[in-house]
């Protein structure tokens, strides 16, 4: 086990090094001068060269004769190190800092999300394992086949038109209404509103939460019924199944204490991989829901070209996957005594 | 003609086999079905409706409601009377106009073929890379395995649509590079931004199938065959592409199919975004992205474009699990 968790911790922090090289090349391949942006077109040839040596970029990218450290990469990845990714070009507040305001809305969304994915698909899942070829398993299997074929932004457009617009049921967007006086305490506005004691303010919050988690959540909820409901069938026409069933176990302790057990091990790591998938859809769903998270934030940075933003915003996203698979590889062995790290 | 006949009956069996296990295969003649009807609609869009969008727009008409709805919505039958002749023509716009008066239904159609051949050509270009990188990682091994493998695992690292953002916002400039604008000219698209979308689509597809095919390649590598192959003085790059390489299709044709329904996806995502095809192209992400200031009012400008990426879709994936059913039984329940 330790030797086997050393190595997957290096190799995690190898990739994360692909990672940072793979945005440093891309966000250096972007057409024009940070500078010039920075300080528009008009600015003196001089204020640019001034602002060019400030921010190093007139250093080679990888490798100085001169002095091995002293080039853009190396400084790149010690500013990374110590979490500084740089300030927005048009805000000018430092990247970590809006990063960290910005990620519990993003948490709270993702959370609810994957909540209401586990809540609908696994029930889902495993009715249709159970009941094979029933109305249950086609109706289960016409809810992945559509959850995976809907387009986010448009299922977040039509939940918000029909729900919003037409019924008037839930809020259209934002995570509170106008009037609210919600302090954030945790960040996360639903828990906070029961922290401070306000179960109006965190129904207010959940008012607004629900929505964009079904639109977010629609993904998930189809890729955790389909991958239930197939491991479980596979699990249930194992040998020991066979016995448990001849030791005249009934059908539930058989499904509930035996099968289910081992038939969640892919399950786990289908919902290990939805962070990513999560994060992605972030961008469409916080977008279409002006929902103040990460996600409608590097949309904004996409379309005023704020470089420093979309980096951090990648670099962010690409660390939490990375991080989630880590886990996700070292809680098999809790979940399955079977498999030994070696 | 005589020479002719045992070899058209050798070519014949082989079809037969896969259309037999194919038609018992409900969710792939559900999938083919539809996929025929749009790749049909694709190509008798420029003959039975020619359009011109640049120049296709009536203000006077702008934001009408789908002309269908006059069969039973008097309201609606209002505004498509004919000032002069008193008729209702409830076919003018069967789904509805958008803001500039543009029929809703024409640009759908024509956004069909800029969709597919996207989303086809940009599963193309990930199958074949990520193929041959793959077969060639998983047959030979060592250090070209070892710098695969860790490149696909840095690039699935990234959440796809974000790693396809980056890529489409470095290259979408003024001034496209020649490549971009040459694939531009090759497949009639009108836009380099949507090249470059269906570019970053593409690229971040190629480790999905780097992966598989190494995988299948592992498999494969030490069987009889292959290394009877070997044993026969067979050269290994023959040996990879006569004998390993068509071995391995069957997964990749599934995965094939089931990619072009997440590229759709993924490029009208990036049109919704604003970083694809750029207005006016009718793609059908765009028109998503355009419809959001007006759906509230008039939700026809969002809800067919959109219906038309989720039928596309469902039908690539259907074709998919078809298909899976078909060249490989085994890994479905």
């Amino acid at each position: 086990m330790g030797s086997y968790l050393i190595r997957r911790i290096l190799r995690t922090l190898l990739v994360m090094i692909g990672i940072s090289l793979l945005v440093f090349v891309f966000v250096r391949s972007i057409p024009g001068d940070p500078a010039t942006a920075m300080l528009g077109e008009r600015a003196t040839p001089q204020a640019v060269k001034n602002l060019r040596t400030q921010l190093g970029l007139d250093k080679p990218w990888f490798f100085n004769p001169a002095n091995p450290l002293d080039a853009q990469y190396p400084k790149y990845v010690a500013a990374l190190a110590k979490g500084d990714l740089g300030s927005g070009i048009k805000s000018n507040i430092p990247v970590r800092d809006e990063l960290g305001s910005r990620f519990p809305a993003t948490a709270e969304l993702s959370l609810a999300a994957l909540f209401f994915a586990l809540v609908i698909g696994l029930p889902a899942g495993i009715l249709a394992a159970l009941r094979r070829n029933s109305v249950w398993d086609n109706l289960a299997t016409t809810i992945s086949l559509v959850g995976v074929s809907m387009p986010v932004f448009w299922l977040g457009l039509l939940l918000s038109y029909f729900f919003a617009v037409k019924l008037g049921w839930l809020p259209p967007s934002a995570r509170l209404g106008n009037e609210s006086t919600l302090e954030p305490l945790t960040g996360f506005y639903v828990l906070d509103g029961l922290l401070r004691g306000k179960p109006a303010e965190a129904w207010d919050a959940l008012r607004h939460l629900i929505l964009p988690a079904i639109a977010l959540g629609s993904i998930p909820l189809a890729i955790i019924a389909r991958i239930t409901r197939s491991s479980l069938l596979d699990v249930l026409g194992q040998d020991y199944v066979r016995t448990a069933r001849a030791k005249g176990l009934s059908q539930r302790t058989i499904t509930l204490k035996h099968a289910l057990r081992n038939a969640l091990l892919p399950v786990v790591t289908v919902i290990g991989l939805q962070a990513g998938a999560l994060l992605g859809g972030a961008v469409l769903t916080e977008t279409i829901f002006s929902w103040p998270g990460i996600g409608s934030w590097v949309y904004e940075a996409i379309s005023q070209r704020d470089y420093p933003i979309i980096q951090g915003g990648v670099i962010f996203a690409a660390l939490v996957v990375s991080v989630t698979n880590l886990l996700v590889d070292l809680s098999y062995a809790s979940l399955d005594p079977r498999i030994q790290y070696r | 003609m005589t020479t002719a006949s045992p070899a058209a009956a050798k070519t014949k069996r082989q079809p037969s086999i896969f259309s037999r296990r194919f038609r018992r295969s409900t969710p792939g003649k559900v999938g083919a079905i539809i996929v025929a009807i749009f790749v049909l609609l694709a190509i008798l869009a420029p003959i039975l409706k020619p359009y011109d969008a640049s120049s296709d727009r009536n203000y006077r008409l702008n934001l009408k409601p789908p002309s269908i709805a006059a069969l039973w919505d008097k309201e609606v039958a209002e505004e498509y009377r004919d000032p002069v002749t008193g008729q209702v023509n409830p076919w003018s716009h069967p789904f509805g106009t958008d803001n500039l008066g543009r029929d809703v239904l024409t640009r759908v159609w024509h956004g069909t073929a800029i969709s597919l051949k996207v989303g086809v050509v940009s599963t193309i270009l990930a199958l074949v890379i990520g193929t041959l990188v793959g077969v060639l990682a998983g047959y030979f091994g060592g250090w070209f395995d070892s710098i695969t493998g860790y490149l696909s695992d840095v690039m699935l690292a990234f959440p796809s649509i974000l790693l396809a953002i980056g890529f489409a916002s470095i290259f979408s400039s003024d001034n496209p590079p020649l490549l971009i604008s040459a694939i531009n000219k090759l497949f009639v698209l009108g836009s380099p931004q949507l090249v470059t979308a269906m570019l970053a689509v593409s690229l971040v597809q190629i480790p999905v199938y780097m992966r598989l095919s190494r995988a299948v390649v592992l498999g494969l590598r030490e069987r009889e065959f292959v290394q009877a192959s070997g044993a026969l003085g067979a050269t290994q790059i023959r040996t990879v592409f006569k004998h390993v390489l068509p071995n391995s299709l069957s997964p990749l044709i599934v995965q094939g199919a089931l990619s072009i329904a997440t590229a759709t996806i993924e490029v009208a995502a990036l049109g919704f975004l604003g970083i694809g095809a750029q207005p006016p192209l009718p793609e059908w992400g765009t028109m998503i992205s355009d419809s959001r200031q007006y759906y509230v009012d008039s939700p026809w400008t969002m809800i067919f474009p959109g219906l038309a990426i989720f039928l596309t879709v469902l039908g690539f994936n259907l074709l998919g699990d078809g298909l899976r059913d078909v060249l490989d039984p085994r890994s479905t329940q």
